[in-house]
C-alpha cells in the first residue's frame, strides 16, 4: 500500500461497501416487512370470507359450503389453504387445495384472538398461517368453540423478495463500480503533477534537466521550490568541494616543489629556515582551505538557528583565557534572543576570527555587537556583526585590496592572517558583505559583517 | 615542574617530551586517552598538554574529567583542527590555551611558560621580587642586576619556588615535581641544592630569598613586585 492512489481507492471502496451495504440492508428489511404486512392483510381477508361462508349443517355442526368463492381454495396445491378445527384441534373441514397435505396444527389461539404464525409443510414449504378461535352460537343457543385457520405458502413471496434483492445488489454494484471508475480517473488527473515531479527528478538525475519546472498546482509549488533549493545547494556544495580540493592540491604543489629543490641543495645557507618556511606555507594553505564555509545560503532548508548570545559568551570566555596576560576589556552587545540561521561552526568562525584579531591588535578594548539587520525580525533574521578594537587599525590600502580584488592567500593582510580571508569567504557564502573601517570611538579597526535575512520558502 | 604530554603520534610526542625535558621540565608521556586520563588524575602534575584527537578517551573528555575532579592545573590543547568550533569546545571544557598543529616548538614552550607563571599568579614572564628577577623565557636569574650562574637543577628549584612565591612547598612536592620518575628520590639532595642556591643568590645572607619552615618545607619569601 505504498501508492497514494491505491490507498485512496481502497479506502473509498471500503466506504462504498459500508454505505451501500447499510442501504441494501435497510431497503431489504423495509421491502420484506411491507410484503409480509400485505400478506397478513390478505390472509385476514380470506379468514373473514371463510367466517361469512360458514353455516351450520343439518346435524347442528358448523360446515363450510362445498365451493368457496375464492378459486385458489379449490385448486389443489394452489398455495392457499383453509381449515376448520374444533376445540380439540381435530380437523372438521379442509379446503380442496389442501388435499393430500398435512398442515401443521400449530398452537391454537386464545378464544376470540387472531394468531399469525410461520409454519411449514412436510416438504419444507414455508407457510404463513392465521388462526382465529371463535365461539359459535347456534340457533338453538348451543355454544361451540372452533378454530378457523388459513395458510398461504410463502414460496412466491420469498421468490419475490429474492428477486428484489438480486435487483438491489445488481444496481448498487453497478453504481459502485461506476463511482470507483470515475474516482480513479479523477485521481489520475489529480496525481498527475506528482508524477510530473517524479519524471522531472528522473530527468534531473539523468542530466536532461537542471531544475524542476515551475508549472505545478499551488499546493506543490512549495515542494517544487524547496526541491530546487535542495538541488541547488547540493550542486553548489559539490562544486565547492571539488573547487576546494582542486585548489588545495594545486596550491600545495608549489611549496612541495620548493621543498624538493631545497632538499637537492642541502648546503644552501639557511636551509632549515627556508625549509620551515615552505612547511608554514603548506600549513597555511591547508588551514585556509579547511576553514572555508560549511554552509551556504542555499542550505537554509537544513540549518538550525544558532543561539548567538550563548556562542558569543563561550567565545569571549575562551578568549579571556587565551589572552589572559593582555586581559582585554570586552564590550559585548548582543541583541537578546538573537539567532543566526546558519551553521554553528560558520558563526564561530566569523565571530572567532574577528574577535581573535581584535584581541591580538587591541591595546585594551574590544567591542562586539550583533544586531538583526534593519527591518528584519529577530528570529532567523539577517545579522549585522561588528567587531572593533582600539589598536592601530588596518591600513586603507590593505583593506581595499582585501575587499576589492578578492582574497588570495599570498595577498592576505599582513598580521590579520588568514582569519579575515576566511571571514570574507563565509560572509559571501551567506550572501553577506564584509566592510572594514576605522572605529570612530575606539580608534582601531572596525570590521562589519552583514548577513541578509534568509529568504523563507514560504514568503518568497 | 612536572608536565604531562598526552599525544598519540609517537614522533610528535617524543620530540615534544625531549625538547621540554631539555628546557628543564620533568615530563610524563601518555600515548592514548585512557593512560593519559590516569596520569592526569593520579600524578602530581603542574601542567598538561593534551591532544584533542586521541584514541580511547577523547582529549575533551579528559579535560572535562580533570576539571570535574577538581584539578586546577593549566591545560594546553593541541589541535589539528583549526576551526573555532573545536577551539571553543576545548576552552569551554576547561582548557586554558591552544596550539594548532603543526606548530613550532618555541610556540608550545612559550605558551607552557606563560600558563605556568599565570597559574602562580604572575602576569609577565619576568618574575621580579625585590632584587631578584627571573626571566622564564631565557631561564636567567639575576640578583641586583647581576646574572647568577645556575645548574639546570638549581634553576628548576628556584623557578618552582618563585612561580609559587609566598606558598610553602614541601620537600616531597619538590622531589615529586622536579625529578624524572626514574630518578633516585632522596630528600637530602633537595637540602643540598637549596643550600647552594642560597649561597649563589645571597652570599652575604642579607636578602634571604628562601625561607625554611621546619617540618613543612620551603618558601620564596621576597615580596612580589608585580602580580597578575
Amino acid at each position: 500500500m505504498r501508492s497514494l492512489s491505491s490507498r485512496l481507492l481502497v479506502s473509498v471502496s471500503v466506504l462504498l461497501l459500508l454505505f451501500f451495504g447499510a442501504t441494501i440492508a435497510v431497503l431489504d428489511t423495509a421491502f420484506s416487512e411491507a410484503g409480509e404486512q400485505a400478506r397478513r392483510d390478505i390472509l385476514d381477508g380470506h379468514l373473514v370470507a371463510l367466517l361469512a361462508a360458514a353455516e351450520p349443517d343439518d346435524d347442528g355442526n358448523l360446515m363450510l359450503p362445498a365451493r368457496l368463492r375464492e378459486p385458489r381454495f379449490e385448486n389443489i396445491g394452489s398455495g392457499l389453504y383453509a381449515e376448520l378445527l374444533d376445540a380439540d384441534n381435530a380437523v372438521l373441514w379442509r379446503s380442496r387445495s389442501a388435499l393430500g397435505l398435512e398442515i401443521p396444527s400449530g398452537v391454537a389461539p386464545e378464544l376470540g384472538n387472531h394468531l399469525f404464525a410461520r409454519e411449514s409443510l412436510e416438504d419444507g414449504t414455508p407457510l404463513l398461517t392465521l388462526s382465529l378461535a371463535v365461539e359459535w352460537e347456534f340457533d338453538d343457543g348451543k355454544l361451540q368453540s372452533y378454530v378457523f385457520k388459513v395458510a398461504e405458502s410463502l414460496d412466491s413471496f420469498n421468490a419475490q423478495v429474492a428477486g428484489f434483492r438480486r435487483q438491489l445488489f445488481g444496481w448498487f454494484a453497478l453504481v459502485a463500480l461506476t463511482m470507483l471508475l470515475a474516482f480513479s480517473m479523477l485521481l489520475r488527473g489529480l496525481l498527475k503533477p506528482l508524477r510530473k515531479i517524479e519524471t522531472e527528478i528522473t530527468e534531473i538525475e539523468e542530466g536532461k534537466r537542471v531544475a524542476l519546472s515551475g508549472a505545478f498546482p499551488t499546493e506543490l509549488t512549495g515542494v517544487a521550490r524547496n526541491m530546487n533549493l535542495l538541488i541547488d545547494s547540493e550542486r553548489a556544495r559539490s562544486d565547492r568541494y571539488r573547487y576546494t580540493l582542486d585548489n588545495l592540491a594545486h596550491s600545495l604543489k608549489t611549496p612541495l616543489a620548493a621543498m624538493r629543490a631545497l632538499l637537492n641543495d642541502r648546503q644552501t645557507e639557511g636551509f632549515g629556515g627556508r625549509f620551515n618556511e615552505q612547511i608554514d606555507r603548506m600549513d597555511e594553505i591547508v588551514r585556509y582551505q579547511l576553514r572555508k564555509p560549511a554552509a551556504s545560503v542555499a542550505d537554509n532548508l537544513v540549518l538550525k538557528p544558532v543561539n548567538v548570545e550563548a556562542e558569543v559568551t563561550r567565545l569571549v570566555d575562551g578568549l579571556r583565557k587565551v589572552y589572559h596576560d593582555k586581559d582585554p576589556v570586552f564590550d559585548v552587545r548582543v541583541e537578546r534572543g538573537m539567532q543566526f540561521r546558519g551553521d554553528t561552526g560558520d558563526f564561530l568562525e566569523l565571530a572567532g576570527n574577528l574577535l581573535d584579531n581584535a584581541c591580538k591588535w587591541c591595546v585594551k578594548k574590544v567591542r562586539i555587537s550583533i544586531v538583526p539587520s534593519v527591518g528584519a525580525r529577530a528570529i532567523a533574521s539577517g545579522m549585522v556583526l561588528t567587531v572593533a578594537d582600539d589598536g592601530p587599525g588596518i591600513p586603507q590600502d590593505a583593506a581595499d585590496a582585501l575587499l576589492q580584488r578578492g582574497m588570495r592567500l599570498d595577498e592576505s593582510t599582513p598580521g590579520h592572517g588568514i582569519g579575515l580571508a576566511v571571514v570574507k569567504d563565509i560572509a559571501r557564502s551567506y550572501g553577506g558583505r564584509l566592510s572594514i573601517r576605522r572605529s570612530s570611538d575606539l580608534g582601531g579597526a572596525e570590521i562589519t559583517v552583514s548577513i541578509p535575512p534568509v529568504a523563507s520558502s514560504r514568503t518568497q | 615542574m612536572r608536565l604531562l604530554v598526552i599525544e598519540d603520534d609517537a614522533t610528535l610526542r617524543e620530540s615534544l617530551a625531549r625538547k621540554l625535558g631539555e628546557s628543564g621540565f620533568a615530563v610524563e608521556q601518555a600515548a592514548d586517552g585512557k593512560e593519559g586520563l590516569y596520569f592526569a588524575l593520579e600524578y602530581p602534575i603542574d601542567l598538561a598538554i593534551i591532544d584533542l584527537g586521541l584514541p580511547e578517551v577523547s582529549g575533551l573528555e579528559i579535560i572535562r574529567q580533570v576539571r570535574e575532579q577538581g584539578r586546577s592545573y593549566p591545560i594546553l590543547i593541541l589541535t589539528a583542527r583549526d576551526r573555532w568550533e573545536d577551539k571553543v569546545d576545548g576552552l569551554s571544557a576547561g582548557a586554558d590555551d591552544y596550539v594548532v598543529k603543526p606548530f613550532h616548538f618555541e610556540e608550545v614552550s612559550a605558551r607552557v611558560n606563560a600558563l605556568l607563571r599565570r597559574s602562580g599568579g604572575w602576569a609577565s614572564s619576568v618574575l621580579i621580587a625585590g632584587p631578584v628577577s627571573l626571566d622564564m623565557s631565557r631561564q636567567e636569574l639575576t640578583v641586583n642586576e647581576g646574572a647568577i650562574d645556575l645548574t639546570s637543577f638549581e634553576y628548576k628549584i628556584i623557578e618552582y619556588l618563585m612561580v609559587r612565591a609566598g606558598q610553602v612547598i614541601s620537600k616531597a612536592e619538590l622531589t615529586d615535581r622536579l625529578y624524572d620518575q626514574d630518578f633516585e628520590r632522596d630528600s637530602n639532595v633537595i637540602e643540598v641544592f637549596i643550600g647552594r642556591l642560597r649561597k649563589k643568590m645571597d652570599p652575604e645572607n642579607t636578602i634571604k630569598p628562601i625561607e625554611t619552615l621546619r617540618g613543612r618545607g620551603y618558601r620564596f619569601a621576597l615580596e612580589r613586585n608585580q602580580s597578575g
